[in-house]
């Protein structure tokens, strides 16, 4: 006798409140130091409200950037520190030790576009932000905190990629140099040497804009998702290289964003559809549609326990726990 | 007052009566003698003090036989002068007593001689005098080797005295006689330390009289329960100071081996106890026989006093004895422990007292030998535990479980010895759970309901109350309310001192078994937690450290998890009409189905959660079960105080499921749960707890949404929040009101019921809110139709679905949608544009409940009429008297002559009821509506019929009513109406110019007619 499939789970808990469409969330703190993590949610009114997973209720409410919509959050790994980066061309730095919840710092964005900013930080003092720039194509290389401009990165003239549609700097492990994963408007993936200011490789993977993508460095993978019907997994060989490997067929079309869970094991994806989808990370097995919103999800995020986070155009954030880690 | 100061006026005065009684010995002259005395001053008569006892200690000794009459009024004058003076010589002293003892010993025999109880209480107060008149030194003096046999002798005549008498009187005076020979005199003028050789000197005398004394005061003690309490006290006192002080561990560490070679004759040195170690053994065996007996007997005695004396008994021999009387430390710790409940608060507060005392003297636990005994007790009692729960009777199972109370309260931490063996661990929890089966007979438990639905009761009062109390339950096995509090305080010294992951494991495990344990372990369970977090228990050891916050926290939600769990938490209560789909109305409510199977009674072994037909002892015990379980969760509340808050968000839901149940019995628990975590966390009232956690309920709420044949009580929950909080929920719960609507959708067929109700409560919640938040407008731009308010969105949406349920196949469901449709209209006043094209579709099937449907529905639907016509009028008033009135009128005018000639039995039929709430609706309804002229008309005449004195009188009030209201839209006309029907008076022209009228109504008496007429148009004028 065949058994029965599982019935679709449901979310551990819904956190509502965030007053308007949530549009990027980040999980903060529970790994180490502080027992339990927080989420930080950005809504489309421009508030950024931090939820305590404990009480499963917002602790705080930042409102920086007057009212426009708030399409990144980044914490530092140094302190307790936060970016957010809103429709107001602002990013901000919070402060948010001991309780305080300022502004210390901001940096003027000059562009546009819906492209969340990256950064690269280790645990020294000096970090390094990746953001859309001036320019329609460029991406813009900050030292931080000084905002000493580190250099600009400009597709070749005859490239015509298109805008910046979402960044990673990251480094690989056997070279200090940063390298920076662009996706842009064109469908593609480009990889920048950041230090000489030129793509080693690109890769088309869409043929709509890429919306979202995240990537494994170890296994030098990554997945991406556009406003069409399909994933792509790409990879990156010892030449830095960026290669296709596949494509993965989708119900319906739009991925809004990407996550791959911290342990490689699994990778959701946020829905136009309003559905959040999971599939096995190596063997790209679809395992679950998560269905509980009833509008487009714009955001996903992994805590590093695997807590799953979606943030939709309904107002609420769905809280999963999926396959837990041992 | 003397009139003999100097011992020479004394002298004088006092010489001739002496010199009398020297030569005559009679009563008189002793009486003289004595009357002289008075006279004379203490200081003279101490100079005088061997003159005078010449006289009267010749009489004494003067031999041949005497009248009794004489010896008395001697010894009592005796006494009379050594109660005011001092004997200063130990010769005096010695002589003294010989003489005055011997008074009572017939010279054959070697029994007291039979002589008046005057005389005999004479003796022993002269006695008593005695030794009181003593000086110190010459009174330590006096207990040496050499007065042993003297003294042995007076101490057994007031033995048998105390043991034979049958005065009350002497046989006190005999005891406190005893206590004066034995120097446990309390009063003043006794010598109050004694050094430690002192205490050995007289150790040693005394040791000689231990048999004697323990064995006869045993004998009183455990004599006649009706002798009297004042002689079992008295004597119990004597007991245990005597053994105490011969005994004393202090005392006999200090003997030595060898026995010193004493100073004394012969046959004196052979009365000599030497009290080295096999003595000790000896005696200590057989004392411990006597004390056992003494315990057994005196341990349930009716008075208070006496129990409190064994109380003193116990501390005396455990403190001062510990070591010699070591094999009677276990009846002696068994008594204490067995009075730690006495009824009587002074025994239990000495106890309590003792207990404190030898706690924090580390009597037991410091003590090895007392600790095993301790445990060995407690093991052997947990051992014929069960045996005993289901043999005594109540007064024998409180003293067994006091008994145990009382263990626990002294072992203190050390009780995990014994909850760590398996075995014995199995046989407390089993006595435990067999005592506490509850008796689930009860029909009411299942019969009583609640059915209003609303604002859950008690919510002002929340903050001020302290801990709810309990509901009365009954149980299989005994009947005195006592019974529960002593084993509720048994599981919480259990939690406090015990293991309690240990203790929670076990309970736990017996709580899955099987359903036949499952009301008691929840019991224990929830009374564990509330000890574990030190509630209510009196800690004795006070370097014993506590369950953390922590730890408890995760225990509760353990048990939390378990209780709440589907298959314990969802049990049948009832019968549940909804699901059956029989169209009961709320008065039928299935009862009578549910009365008629109560004889098949069987007892628990009904599985709970399997579906065949339940009985009533499985629906009683359902019932107890989840009673149960919330009143733990409000144990919980209190045990884990503010930090219960972070378990909100799994706990309140499940509490508020029930609080909207329909069994009583469940409704009050819960919401006494609830008042509990009010109380606990801070909130002053159930709507202020609601208020504040309604996102944890919206969250269970929507998810639970999802599966709604899983979680069927889904949307009751959400009605019960929706009654018990304010507006300010609104936009919390907008998503899940759509998810609602979307699930009703869904099911329409099914659960219509549930879902009508939340619609009911949301519609309440909704109109409640009078000012409806103005929108803001400044950003949408000028073609742009502003957003709605959530709430006219919601109630726009929830008059949709009514629209479809007012077709309902169920009654209670058609009233109900209309009560709903109803608010509906009330929300959407302000908003026509809205309102409007639901009022059009509505209208077909409204038009159906008033012209074909049950009386109760076309009452209903008048109401809602009414609402809507002060709502949009004009759209109504043409649909009206279009669709409806030409029916209606119809229906009551063919229906007139049937309910004129109806009988008295008629009233109780549909058609009649129908009349009555078409006549009952019609008229306010058509002032709201302000019809039309021959509108008007049609109804008044469709009415007027109704004015007969014919109908029946219901019909004709009701009729009346219709033409009040028709007054006061149009006056004239209905005079007219009225006058054509009937009319009262010759209606005289103003002017003999003008034509006189003549009306059609005629006057004559037959007129059926005239009563309501008259009534009416006395009300125009």
């Amino acid at each position: 006798m065949a058994a029965s499939p599982l019935p679709p789970p449901d979310p551990c808990f819904v956190l509502r409140g965030a007053q308007s469409a949530v549009h990027a969330l980040h999980f903060f703190g529970g790994a180490q130091g502080q027992v339990h993590p927080l989420l930080l949610s950005g809504s489309l009114s421009g508030l950024v409200h931090i939820w305590s997973l404990q009480t499963r209720r917002a602790v705080a409410t930042l409102d920086g950037h007057g009212g426009q919509c708030v399409t990144w959050l980044q914490t530092l790994p140094q302190g307790r520190q936060l970016l957010s980066q809103g429709r107001d061309l602002k990013l901000c730095l919070w402060d948010l030790a001991e309780g305080r919840n300022t502004v210390v710092d901001s940096v003027p964005l000059e562009s546009m576009g819906f492209c969340r900013s990256s950064i690269l930080a280790g645990g020294q003092e000096r970090w390094m932000l990746a953001m859309p720039g001036r320019g329609n194509d460029e991406v813009q290389i900050l030292e931080m905190p000084s905002k000493t401009s580190v250099c600009t990165l400009k597709p070749e003239a005859d490239a015509k990629p298109g805008m910046p549609m979402c960044l990673e700097l990251w480094q690989a492990d056997s070279s200090p140099r940063p390298l920076l994963l662009a996706g842009y408007e064109d469908g593609s993936v480009a990889l920048w040497d950041v230090s000489e200011r030129k793509v080693c490789s690109r890769v088309a993977c869409h043929t709509e804009p890429v919306m979202g993508f995240d990537f494994d460095s170890q296994k030098a993978r990554g997945v991406s998702g556009s406003a069409e019907k399909a994933l792509a997994v790409w990879s990156l060989d010892e030449q830095q290289a960026l290669q296709m490997c596949r494509t993965h067929e989708l119900t319906n079309p739009g991925i809004a964003d990407v996550k791959i869970r911290p342990d490689r094991k699994i990778l959701a994806t946020a829905g136009w559809d309003h559905r959040v989808r999971v599939f096995h990370w190596r063997t790209m097995k679809p395992l679950a549609v998560l269905s509980f919103h009833s509008a487009t999800i714009h955001c996903v995020a992994f805590a590093t326990d695997g807590l799953l986070a979606a943030g939709s155009g309904d107002q609420r954030i769905s809280i999963w726990s999926l396959y837990p880690i041992a | 007052m003397a009139v003999f100061d100097t011992p020479e006026e004394a002298f004088g005065a006092l010489r001739p009566v002496c010199v009398q009684l020297t030569k005559t010995q009679t009563v008189e002259n002793v009486e003289h003698l004595q009357a002289q005395l008075q006279a004379v001053s203490d200081s003279a008569l101490q100079e005088l003090q061997q003159y005078i006892l010449f006289p009267l200690r010749f009489t004494l000794k003067t031999p041949g036989p005497k009248r009794e009459r004489l010896i008395q009024s001697v010894v009592e004058c005796l006494t009379f002068v050594l109660s005011s003076t001092c004997v200063k010589e130990q010769v005096l002293l010695q002589e003294l007593f010989s003489e005055i003892s011997a008074c009572l010993y017939s010279p054959k025999s070697q029994k007291p001689a039979a002589v008046s109880e005057e005389l005999k209480l004479a003796v022993i107060q002269g006695l008593s005098t005695l030794m009181h008149s003593a000086y110190g030194d010459i009174l330590l003096a006096f207990y040496e080797p050499s007065i042993l046999p003297r003294l042995g002798f007076a101490v057994s005549l007031l033995l048998d005295l105390a043991e034979q008498e049958k005065s009350k009187q002497i046989k006190i005076a005999a005891l406190k006689c005893l206590q004066v020979l034995l120097f446990q005199c309390d009063c003043q003028d006794h010598p109050r330390s004694l050094d430690e050789l002192e205490q050995k000197q007289l150790g040693d005398l005394f040791a000689s009289f231990l048999p004697g004394i323990s064995m006869a005061l045993a004998r009183v003690i455990t004599g006649d329960f009706k002798q009297g309490h004042g002689i079992i006290v008295s004597s119990l006192k004597t007991f245990y100071k005597t053994v105490s002080f011969i005994m004393a561990d202090e005392q006999l560490e200090r003997i030595s081996k060898v026995q010193p070679k004493p100073a004394v004759e012969h046959r004196v040195a052979e009365l000599m106890v030497h009290r080295e170690a096999k003595w000790v053994k000896n005696t200590s065996d057989k004392l411990t026989i006597l004390i056992k007996k003494i315990i057994e007997c005196v341990s349930g005695h009716p008075h208070w006093k006496v129990r409190l004396a064994l109380i003193e008994l116990v501390e005396a021999l455990l403190l001062k004895c510990s070591q010699s009387l070591v094999g009677s430390a276990g009846p002696l710790l068994k008594a204490l422990v067995g009075l730690v409940n006495d009824e009587s608060p002074e025994v239990q507060a000495q106890c309590s007292k003792v207990l404190r005392h030898f706690a924090d003297q580390k009597v037991v636990v410091g003590n090895r030998a007392f600790a095993d005994i301790l445990s060995e007790n407690l093991h052997s009692l947990a051992t014929s535990l069960p045996r005993l729960m289901s043999s005594q009777d109540d007064q024998g199972k409180f003293s067994t479980l006091s008994l145990l109370l009382g263990y626990l309260k002294l072992l203190g931490p050390r009780v995990n010895f014994v909850l760590n063996s398996v075995t014995h661990l199995q046989r407390l929890s089993k006595a435990l759970i067999q005592v506490l089966e509850l008796d689930v007979t009860d029909i009411k438990v299942v019969e009583e309901r609640c059915w209003n639905s609303g604002p859950l009761g008690a919510s002002e009062t929340a903050a001020t109350q302290p801990r709810s109390p309990m509901q009365r339950r009954y149980f299989r096995f005994f009947t005195d309310e006592r019974l529960f509090l002593l084993l509720q305080q048994v599981c919480q010294l259990l939690g406090f001192y015990g293991d309690v992951y240990l203790l929670i494991d076990h309970f736990m495990e017996l709580y899955r078994e099987s359903v036949v344990y499952r009301k008691q372990a929840a019991m224990i369970l929830n009374e564990l937690v509330a000890g574990a977090a030190g509630l209510e228990v009196e800690n004795l050891h006070e370097n014993h450290i506590k369950t953390s916050t922590e730890e408890l926290r995760e225990i509760v939600t353990s048990i939390l998890e378990e209780y709440t769990s589907q298959e314990n938490w969802y049990l049948t209560t009832c019968i549940e009409s909804e699901e059956v789909g029989e169209e009961l109305t709320m008065k039928q409510s299935g009862l009578q189905a549910i009365t008629s199977g109560a004889h098949t009674c069987q007892v628990t072994s009904f599985p709970a959660f399997s579906k065949p037909s339940p009985t009533i002892c499985s629906m009683n015990s359902n019932i107890w079960q989840i009673c149960i379980q919330l009143e733990g969760i409000g144990r919980f509340a209190y045990a884990l105080g503010k930090d219960f808050r972070l378990l909100l968000m799994t706990a309140l839901y499940p509490v508020l499921e029930k609080a909207g149940d329909q069994t009583l019995l469940i409704s009050q628990a819960a919401t006494s749960a609830m008042m509990d975590i009010c109380h606990t966390c801070g909130y002053y009232s159930l709507q202020h707890l609601i208020n504040q956690n309604s996102d944890y309920l919206v969250n269970g709420i929507s998810l639970n949404l999802r599966h709604l044949s899983l979680h069927p009580h889904t949307p009751k929950v959400l009605e019960v929040m929706l009654w018990n909080s304010d507006a300010s929920l609104l936009p919390l719960v907008a998503d899940v009101v759509q998810d609602v609507l979307a699930t009703l959708d869904q099911f329409y067929d099914k659960r219509a019921a549930s879902f009508v109700g939340v619609l009911h409560a949301l519609l309440a919640a909704l109109e409640e809110q009078s000012d409806p938040p103005k929108v803001d407008e400044s950003d949408t731009g000028p073609d742009v139709e502003p957003p709605l308010p959530v709430q006219i969105q919601i109630a726009t949406d929830v008059m949709e679905r009514c629209i479809h349920m007012l077709s309902d196949k169920n009654l209670k469901i058609r009233l109900k949608v209309l009560d709903v449709l109803n608010l509906c209209v009330v929300v959407l006043q302000s908003h026509k544009n809205q309102l409007l094209p639901l009022a059009h579709r509505a209208w077909p099937p409204l038009v159906h409940r008033l012209t074909n449907d049950d009386p109760l529905v076309v009452l209903r639907a008048f109401k809602v009429l009414r609402t809507l016509g002060g709502k949009c009028g004009d759209f109504l008033r043409s649909r009206f008297c279009k669709d409806i009135l030409p029916k209606l009128a119809g229906s009551l005018v063919t229906q007139a002559p049937v309910s004129a000639r109806a009988g008295p039995v008629y009233s109780h039929t549909l058609a009649f009821k129908l009349q009555l709430a078409v006549l009952q609706g019609l008229g306010p309804l058509c002032e709201r509506l302000d019809l039309g002229d021959s509108d008007l008309n049609k109804v008044a005449d469709a009415c007027l019929i109704y004015l007969s004195a014919k109908q029946p009188m219901k019909l004709q009030e009701a009729a009346r009513r219709v033409f009040l209201h028709l007054m006061k839209v149009d006056p004239d006309s209905t005079w007219f109406l009225l006058n054509e029907l009937y009319c009262p008076e010759q209606l005289t022209p103003p002017h003999p110019s003008l034509h006189p009228v003549q009306l059609r109504g005629t006057m004559g008496q037959g007129n059926p007619y005239a009563a309501n007429v008259l009534c009416l148009l006395q009300e125009l004028q």
